[in-house]
């Protein structure tokens, strides 16, 4: 009885202390999510093109804030360096990055403001301004290589605070650093890793044309848009322009000639393919792969492709850029057709040659891709030069109110109103088949509903998966307005390997020094032995304090 | 650095007690006992004035001075008054002198009220990175929370130990008794029905 009691009481004991060692685990485990700020960042992006490092190469942050200006030679290498963007000093930058001077890491401070509309002259001068900053900041980080952690985050008044409070400590002599307290920025995310095996995905929609007598084989005509973007920072490049602006000129493009073929009336002996395609900033990868699973008999049904490229912030000129002569009798009907429509829509199309080079291993439009496999093809485009590697893809800049509605619609007009006119053969006729307030109007707030959610969805490949819901959601538009809709997923050209993690908190903590936590030990410890004292004399009198102090052999002497 | 803070604030908060047993005489007379008893009568004090607490009180919805609710938490108050005469009274305590007995009740409640109101609090967020004046100013508190616990019992012991008090002194005694358990309500009286709002504490 007594045994089996006791065998109880350990298995009791134990269980205690099995208890008690789960409260400690838990105790210990307590998150300390206690930052006074909190701050959405979204990281540079940090890629290798064939081999090479570019970009940021580290994510995890734990340094003092440092804000500029610095005094020269100023050890930064534990030093988060913040910069806003708007009194963002371009030449200091170049210097620290080209002499590879090592920081504890840098954040840059986007304007809230780029994302509203600015009115006034002077604003949108200022805005102007800030673009071009923003553009040759972009260039500038993704073409170098980062060993620290580079960040973005947006202005806001509680970062604002930090700053100024920063600025006002660096004001006063010493940087910030362990001794003197100060703002400790923290991002903690783990390593970031290569992504593995990016994949690209291509949509295509097909509007069959009508089978007349006899002929088997109609011609087909192409529309095709890159949807995809590339920007410094990835978690924020939209690109409403570029291509964001093609993507929906694309779309109202199907739309409209989808209400023409349902009926077999209108319907016209023409094919229509219309292609998003996706790789757009890594030389038109996923436009080459796409073309190649082609079969030959569609290959060669092809007359012509129209890509579609930035049109949707221009003001009175459109480019159409072609790699074959002018003088090609395609080439010249389609320049026909636009700037025959062009003209009675109030601008101007100009005409673009440029030959491509094939062992250059660079595509600088998108047409060039399908004139490589000998398929006719024109670019339409805002930009009336070729844009270098990465650029203008979608970048920090690059959205949603630098994008004009009406530009958009102007260009989906010209496209549409040439197409209509070529395929039903009214060619220099004045007839406009989706004239205004008719049932085949341009819709407004399809273009602006489109555009706006372009516009709050970055779309950098990479990390965009399969079934992401950009993609789902392309593919059911393309559906619903096309028949025999196919998605291909390919991966993505060995040049380019991409890391993630590309957006994390930051948090803030306001730090006390260690000179601080010294001191106050100190003054602690003397406040307790002073109370010590004070409570020794006042109950026990100054003699016992003092006894306190002699050595034990007087105790041993008072025992004997 | 973060765990040393950690450590600065317990000292601040706890360390005193630690002090005041050893500097008196109550170490010398081994009043360990008395103290710990003293804790547990505060904890189940507090459970009871809890509970009592979420029963009868209503969440206030505006910040306007309801007396009847505030009559009540008055008289929730005075649980930890009942919960002291207990501790003093009713408790078998080793045969130590009434002068020791209080300081040892007053002592043991003091800090069995830091552990319980300041303890997690300090773990959860003295050893987080950022920096605030909080948890000194509680250790701050926890020491006057020390003298007022001390009083309080003296106050007792003065009530309801003590055979041969001084007549005049007896008015004073209870009107002190009723002002300190009545502190919550005449704050919140201030501070609702008048408007005033208690000085800020420094910030970095």
């Amino acid at each position: 009885m007594a045994g089996r009691w006791k065998g109880g009481g350990g298995e009791v004991v134990g269980s205690i202390y099995s208890v008690l060692a789960l409260v400690l685990i838990l105790v210990a485990c307590v998150e300390l999510g206690d930052a006074a700020t909190a701050v959405d960042v979204y990281r540079l992006i940090q890629y290798d093109l064939s081999g090479a490092p570019y970009g940021s190469r580290l994510a995890g942050l734990n340094h003092h804030a440092g804000a500029a200006p610095f005094a020269p030679g100023a050890d930064l290498s534990r030093t988060v360096v913040i910069l806003p963007v708007r009194e963002l000093n371009l030449t200091f930058l170049q210097e620290y990055i080209i002499s590879k001077q090592p920081l504890g890491g840098l954040l840059l401070l986007l304007p809230q403001d780029i994302h509203h509309k600015s009115a006034g002259g002077n604003k949108s001068r200022n805005f102007g301004l800030l673009r071009s900053i923003l553009s040759e900041l972009e260039q500038l980080l993704i073409h170098v290589n980062l060993p620290y952690p580079v960040y973005f985050a947006y202005e806001d008044d509680k970062i604002n605070a930090v700053l100024a409070d920063v600025r006002r400590g660096d004001a006063t002599g010493q940087p910030a650093t362990a001794t003197t307290g100060g703002y400790k920025l923290v991002v903690s995310t783990p390593e970031p890793r290569k992504a593995s095996s990016p994949t690209i995905t291509n949509i295509q929609g097909w509007l069959p044309g009508l089978v007349g007598d006899g002929t088997t084989q109609l011609p087909t005509i192409a529309v095709v848009a890159s949807y995809d973007t590339f920007g410094a920072a990835p978690a924020l490049s939209v690109g409403s322009d570029s291509n964001g602006s093609g993507v929906v000129a694309l779309l109202e493009i199907a739309r409209l000639f989808s209400r023409l073929y349902s009926s077999p009336k209108t319907r016209g002996r023409y094919n229509l393919l219309f292609g998003l395609t996706s790789g757009g900033p890594y030389n038109y990868n996923g436009t080459m792969k796409w073309l190649r699973s082609f079969d030959q008999r569609l290959r060669e049904s092809i007359e012509y492709a129209i890509c579609l490229n930035s049109v949707g912030s221009w003001n009175n000129e459109l480019w159409l850029h072609v790699s074959k002569p002018p003088e090609n009798v395609y080439i010249k009907q389609v320049y026909e057709s636009f700037s025959e429509v062009a003209k009675e829509l109030g601008v101007t199309v100009g005409l673009k040659h440029k030959k491509i080079n094939i062992s250059n291993p660079r595509v600088a439009w998108e047409h060039e891709q399908f004139s490589r496999v000998r398929v006719t093809a024109v670019t339409l485009s805002e930009l009336s030069v070729a844009p270098e590697l990465l650029q203008s893809t979608g970048g920090l800049y690059d959205t949603r109110h630098i994008v004009d509605e009406t530009a958009i619609h102007r260009s989906i007009k010209l496209v549409v109103e040439s197409l209509a006119r070529h395929i039903y053969g009214y060619e220099g006729k004045n007839i406009q088949i989706f004239a205004d307030n008719s049932s085949l109007a341009v819709n407004p707030s399809y273009v602006k509903s489109w555009l706006d959610l372009l516009s709050r969805t970055p779309r950098v490949a990479p990390f965009l998966s399969k079934s992401d819901p950009i993609i789902s959601a392309l593919k059911k538009e393309l559906s619903d307005h096309t028949d025999e809709v196919h998605v291909q997923h390919e991966s993505i050209d060995g040049m380019f390997s991409f890391y993630d993690s590309t957006r994390a908190t930051l948090n803030i903590y306001q730090v006390a020094s260690v000179t601080f936590d010294l001191l106050l030990l100190v003054a602690l410890g003397s406040y307790l032995i002073l109370l010590f004292s004070f409570l020794v004399i006042t109950t026990r009198g100054l003699d016992d304090l003092i006894n306190m102090f002699r050595r034990p052999p007087s105790r041993k002497a008072k025992a004997a | 650095m973060t765990v040393f803070h950690f450590f600065n604030c317990a000292i601040l908060t706890f360390g005193p007690h630690a002090v005041y047993y050893s500097a008196t005489p109550l170490s010398e007379y081994d009043t360990i006992g008395t103290s710990v008893k003293a804790a547990i009568v505060y904890l189940g004090t507090t459970l009871v004035k809890l509970i009592c607490l979420a029963t009868f009180l209503k969440v206030p919805e505006n910040d306007s001075f309801d007396p009847y609710q505030e009559l009540l938490k008055a008289l929730i108050g005075f649980i930890d008054v009942a919960g002291l005469y207990f501790a003093l009274t009713q408790l078998v305590h080793r045969n130590i002198s009434q002068n020791h007995k209080f300081q040892a009740v007053g002592l043991g409640w003091a800090f069995a009220d830091s552990v319980l109101h300041r303890l997690a609090p300090l773990w959860v967020g003295a050893r987080g990175l950022e920096f605030t004046w909080e948890y000194i100013f509680q250790g701050i508190e926890a020491n006057s929370n020390l003298v007022l616990n001390l009083s309080l019992a003296a106050l007792g012991s003065l009530m309801w130990l003590r055979k041969n008090k001084p007549r005049t002194l007896i008015p004073i005694i209870y009107a002190c008794a009723g002002v300190l358990a009545t502190m919550p309500s005449i704050t919140s009286y201030l501070r609702r029905a008048l408007g005033w709002h208690p000085p800020k504490r420094p910030s970095m």
